[in-house]
């Protein structure tokens, strides 16, 4: 019960604060003027015209009730207008068609990160001081202080260049149909076909930032997780599960992990929340056609439509994200109770 | 608990794995599979084999409609996927060898052109007796037809226009009908329709005496429909050459001023009453002003204006005698033919097509307003469903934001032309999006991509290679020098001293501190330096191949301005060839001269530094080289000078904004340029001389006086000098309504224009607000795998583009030599 009222107070607070930031955002962003350069043999009065049935004239609470309106009643995001890719294409439909790649390489690079960098940190705790665990905590300081774009460059220049083992950027739907012609595969723009994503080619192309993502994660998964299992192994409690007759493996898997993924797991949770921002960067290096940047570049151009929903996407995501780490840390540790007096 | 982590690792072990699954049955590429997309075209050549070009671009395209495109981006795709009614093309000698700089002109869609002005005199277009160039018929190909074999006959490209002009769409390209060269008869009309206008100026449409207005009970005058009329004080207006009675009060009586502001609306807007219109008559009554009288009352006022609604059939664009005749009437002459009967250069530079979309799916791609807007807009030709092609080329497939897919259209009529043959060599034409240039260099190298430009990064390697080339472009870059003194003020801080920039002594000083080629060498790939606002690209007379800065004319500007005297020189070529930019002894003495005159005023105080900020829409390495070129350069210009040690520079970011910025005084320097009308160069003075366009945006170049004498152009051939502003000097060159003379292209010749053209250009520099630092050049490689017709660059034909593209490899030849090299080409 007293989880049930934390939720509902929790979920109460996430709708309100969405709200202010949401308002708080359209405001500003219609409050800066827009820069619209008029070209020879231009007519400024037809760019003003456009704008106007735009409606952008009218007072701003005005138009905020306006873009609500259309959002729950045809479901219109707006229309893109000012980003040279994305002029006059509809902002719901560029960003759907953009997710799906940004997501599967964050999700490959989180499944090779997660479970090596884990046991990394495992084996590192568990040899603590030896040469084996000096090694490892060397390479993760190496690795963690440098950027990903330098692995994905490096990555690039060695594995996809010099090597040629792996593409030099992710393929394209045409590419992907072109391989197989038996699968008749269709693209459909606006939609989402599987078909196109789950092959090796793709999956192939995808690796090279695959790898450039994952290699930082998990240096900072094994950091993590030898840091927290080194001082669970030393606890009291470990001792007494010792004496009591557990082998050495079983005390560590039954007690010392599960204790020393409390603080991990939500990191992981939070890791996987993170994915749907993307990484300008590695998605302009390996010409992934993603999500990266596009909210930077959205507000760079200050293109409304673009910005106010990916404003509002990413606002929802990091608070159900926040709620749900929150409420991991019970399902992990029993002992924790939120909402409990 | 334990089965449940076992699925969950199954679970997890099968997502990981099931892409690698795919791999071991990863079918072979078979390029004669009818079905691979690609492969099933029509090949117009015999040999069989299969060429792709492959190419790539940093922003991918949003659409390519020819209603609504805006950029290079977007016409990308346009440019394989439609026709021109004729076309420029290189001119070839006897042995069939390109003459260099030469063009022929061409029919393509389009199989005759006739001026048909006379037979539309005295009708409802209003064609004036015994004009040329009004009217055009166009007769098409009968065999035009979409890729989807579709016929196109005159009628589609009629509808088309009234798409193109359909006042709920608003569309980009709309104005391309009546704010450039080609006017089309009511055009603007059908588009503005509807559209309430707040403050049409008066004294620019003469509409309006004080006698037309009606006053009303509450002693406010109105149009004679009711609509409301005001005296203007912040509009700018054509009586007050562009400028607004604000900025001119200084002239005007300083009380009726203070009444009418006092009455004045939040934009400057007095209602016409008796009263006010005894003060304005009082405020123009002045001696500085010029003592006008009260009958010039209604030029200060500016009154609401609703377009009426246009019939279409009133519009300048209807089918003629047969389904293949197009008639277009235009509202100002267009010279597409020459004397002779035979196409004009302008025939393709003005009119080379017509916008044309595919009546069944511009229709279906139609998309509502939404709720609280009123604007129709369209996603035609912004995917492969949507997409309609009339050209050599259609569109196999796109992938935003990564990569599109062209294919030979076989329903081109251009296929069965005989000049075509042996021509258009690429089957399919692969264009993949690459943000980053090193990601592209790297294929480029890999053999994956068919040419790139070259980074200043690797130029020094590259620039000499055997496959480089290097392309002229009409645009000069220039360093752009703050011009509104207010501004410079309000942004002085304690020590701090930026309005010494006001002085133009300053400017000139900065100007002749930077040595432009050691600039271009170092700071650009292969830019050469610059002097003038126009370079070898720019043509005043194109028909007879007239390049401005080749006339003597416009070297003589040159040396005007950068201190060379061509008495001390053999020839004026070779005066001009000893211009650098810089003259450091001139310079010294000016930053002291200014300096001297800035303390005097009290401008400047003797401690005082002068920070001057360089703003920028980005900082990144070539930025931060060329700031860092210009600081050091002008830091050691003033050695030796009273400023030695308190000039210095600093470097900002301003973002998308950074043009709108410089313009509304927000920082002190930047450089910017701009590119069009290259053949042109008397109307593309309108960048620097027009406040819409100009970066100093605060330089008076409408009361900025010019005497000079234009040679031989009175009517019997006598000389004319005039004082008149620059901006009133421009409008004559360009035969503006309401310009005292009309020297437009077709009132004189252009041998004659030139010498007003030269004036204009060396008042422009004159003034140092535009200070031209380089002539972009950029420099690219060519694959192995293909070859343009020629590497001399043609202004009209470039170097023949796709057209005359030679592929050295097919597809399979190529992947086995670049196998050769173990996938590393080797362009060195």
């Amino acid at each position: 019960m007293y989880m049930f009222k934390y939720i509902c107070k929790r979920i109460g607070l996430m709708i309100m604060t969405f709200t202010i930031i949401f308002v708080t955002c359209f405001v500003l962003i219609k409050l800066l003027p827009v820069d619209y350069s008029v070209g020879f043999g231009e007519d400024t009065a037809k760019i003003e015209n456009m704008l106007k049935s735009r409606g952008y004239d009218k007072p701003i609470p005005e138009q905020f009730i306006l873009y609500m309106r259309r959002i729950f009643l045809d479901g219109d995001f707006g229309i893109g207008f000012r980003m040279p890719e994305y002029r006059g294409q509809p902002v719901w439909s560029v960003f759907i068609e953009k997710l799906p790649p940004t997501i599967l390489i964050n999700i490959y690079s989180s499944l090779l990160a997660v479970p090596v960098g884990i046991a990394l940190g495992i084996f590192a705790a568990l040899k603590k001081n030896k040469w084996q665990d000096h090694l490892i905590s060397t390479a993760v300081m190496v690795v963690i202080s440098v950027p990903s774009f330098v692995y994905a460059t490096l990555l690039l220049y060695i594995v996809c260049f010099k090597m040629s083992a792996l593409p030099l950027n992710i393929a394209s739907f045409a590419d992907v149909i072109k391989a197989y012609p038996e699968k008749n595969l269709v693209y459909i723009p606006g939609t989402f076909n599987w078909s196109l994503y789950f092959n090796s080619k793709m999956f192939l192309s995808m690796l090279p930032a695959v790898f450039s993502m994952a290699f930082g994660s998990i240096a900072g998964y094994a950091r993590f997780t030898r840091a927290e299992l080194t001082e669970v192994l030393t606890s009291e409690f470990m001792l007494l599960a010792r004496t009591k007759g557990l082998t050495k493996s079983q005390a560590t898997v039954r007690h010392a992990l599960r204790n020393s993924m409390v603080p991990i797991f939500p990191s992981i949770i939070g890791e996987f929340i993170s994915v749907l921002s993307g990484s300008l960067v590695i998605e302009n290096i390996f010409s992934i056609p993603g999500v990266g940047g596009l909210y930077l570049a959205a507000i760079n151009a200050k293109d409304y439509d673009f910005f106010m929903m990916l404003s509002g996407f990413y606002l929802l995501v990091s608070l159900v994200a926040s709620l749900v780490i929150d409420l991991s840390y019970g399902v992990i540790d029993p002992r924790i109770r939120m909402g409990a007096k | 608990m334990n089965t449940k982590k076992r699925i969950l690792a199954m679970l997890l072990a099968a997502t990981m794995l099931l892409p690698l699954a795919a791999c071991s049955k990863d079918p072979v590429d078979n390029p004669d599979n009818p079905d691979t997309p690609g492969n099933e075209v029509v090949d117009v050549l015999t040999d069989g084999k299969d060429y792709t070009y492959n190419t790539y671009t940093a922003t991918s395209p949003s659409n390519w409609n020819e209603l609504t495109y805006q950029d290079n981006n977007d016409t990308q795709i346009m440019s394989y996927i439609g026709s021109s009614f004729y076309n420029y093309d290189f001119k070839f000698d006897e042995n069939g060898e390109i003459l260099p700089g030469e063009f022929v002109m061409e029919f393509d869609a389009a199989t005759a052109l006739e001026d048909v002005s006379a037979d539309y005199v005295g009708t409802k277009w209003n064609v004036p007796e015994d004009a040329k160039g009004y009217a055009y018929k166009i007769t098409l190909r009968e065999d035009l037809m979409w890729d989807d074999g579709t016929p196109i006959k005159a009628e589609d490209f009629v509808w088309t226009m009234q798409q193109q002009l359909d006042p709920l769409f608003q569309n980009y390209r709309a104005d391309s009908f009546y704010a450039g060269a080609t006017i089309i008869v009511n055009a603007q009309e059908y588009v503005m329709q509807g559209q309430n206008v707040e403050a049409v100026d008066n004294s620019q449409t003469g509409k309006y005496a004080l006698a037309d207005l009606v006053k009303g009970d509450d002693g406010v005058y109105t149009q004679p429909d009711g609509k409301a009329i005001y005296f203007a004080l912040n509009d700018p207006l054509a009586w007050c050459s562009g400028k607004t009675v604000t900025q001119y009060s200084s002239y005007m009586d300083a009380d009726a001023f203070a009444a009418l502001q006092e009455l004045a609306d939040e934009k400057g807007r007095v209602a016409v009453t008796d009263e006010t219109i005894a003060l304005v008559t009082k405020l123009i009554d002045t001696e500085d002003w010029g003592n006008e009288p009260p009958e010039n009352v209604p030029y200060y006022m500016v009154y609401a204006f609703t377009y009426p609604e246009v019939d279409f059939a009133d519009v300048g664009i209807f089918v003629g005698d047969t389904d293949y005749e197009l008639v277009i009437v235009l509202a100002k002459s267009l010279p597409l033919l020459k004397d002779d009967g035979s196409l004009s250069y302008q025939a393709a530079y003005n009119m080379a097509s017509l916008p044309l979309v595919h009546r069944e799916k511009f229709e279906a791609s139609k998309i509502a307003p939404s709720e609280g807007t009123t604007l129709w807009t369209s996603n035609y030709n912004s995917s492969v469903e949507t997409t309609a092609s009339w050209g050599p080329y259609k569109l196999e497939s796109f992938q935003s934001g990564k990569q599109y897919v062209l294919v030979r259209n076989e329903n081109w009529y251009g296929y069965k032309m005989e000049e075509n043959k042996g021509l258009y060599q690429a089957d399919r034409i692969v264009c993949d999006t690459i943000k980053e240039w090193n990601a592209a260099w790297l294929k480029f190298l890999a053999g994956e991509i068919d040419g790139i430009g070259i980074d200043v990064s690797v130029a020094d390697d590259y620039k000499g290679s055997d496959r480089a080339y290097f392309t002229p472009d009409d645009y000069v870059q220039s360093l752009q020098l703050q011009s509104n003194v207010e501004q410079l003020k309000a942004r002085e801080t304690d020590g701090v001293n930026k309005s010494i920039l006001g002085y133009a002594d300053f400017r000139k000083a900065i100007s002749l501190s930077i040595n432009r080629n050691d600039f271009a060498t170092k700071t650009t790939t292969s830019s050469l330096e610059g002097f003038g606002l126009f370079n070898s690209m720019h043509y005043y007379d194109v028909e007879n191949g007239g390049v401005y800065r080749n006339t003597d004319e416009a070297k003589q500007v040159l040396c005007d301005i950068y201190n060379v005297n061509p008495a001390d020189y053999e020839s004026l070529d070779v005066a001009v060839d000893a211009i650098t930019g810089i003259d450091l002894a001139a310079a010294k003495e000016l930053y002291t001269s200014a300096y001297n005159a800035a303390l005097e005023a009290g401008d400047i105080k003797a401690t005082d530094k002068v920070v001057l900020t360089f703003g920028t829409s980005t900082i990144n390495e070539v930025v931060q080289r060329r700031y860092d070129y210009l600081a050091t350069a002008l830091k050691d210009a003033v050695v030796g000078t009273p400023l030695e040690g308190r000039l210095e520079m600093e470097l900002k970011d301003f973002s998308d904004a950074w043009a709108n910025d410089f313009r509304a005084g927000a920082y002190d320097v930047c450089m910017g340029g701009w590119t069009g009308a290259a053949w042109d160069p008397g109307y593309f003075l309108l960048a620097y001389l027009s406040p819409g366009y100009m970066y100093s945006k605060a330089w008076d170049t409408a009361g900025t006086q010019m005497t000079f004498t234009m040679k031989g152009v009175g009517e019997n051939g006598e000389d004319i000098t005039e004082t008149m502003g620059l901006l009133d000097w421009y409008n004559c060159l360009n035969g503006a309504a309401d310009a005292k003379y009309d020297w437009s292209a077709t009132a004189l010749e252009q041998s004659q224009r030139l010498q007003l053209i030269a004036a204009l250009e060396k008042e422009v520099l004159k003034a140092y607000y535009t200070v031209p630092l380089y002539n972009n050049f950029s420099a690219s490689l060519l694959s192995y795998k293909v070859d343009y017709v020629t590497y001399e660059y043609n202004t009209f034909m470039s170097y023949g583009g796709v057209k005359y593209m030679t592929f050295n490899f097919d597809d399979e030849g190529w992947t086995a030599e670049v196998a050769k090299y173990n996938g590393e080409l080797n362009y060195k």
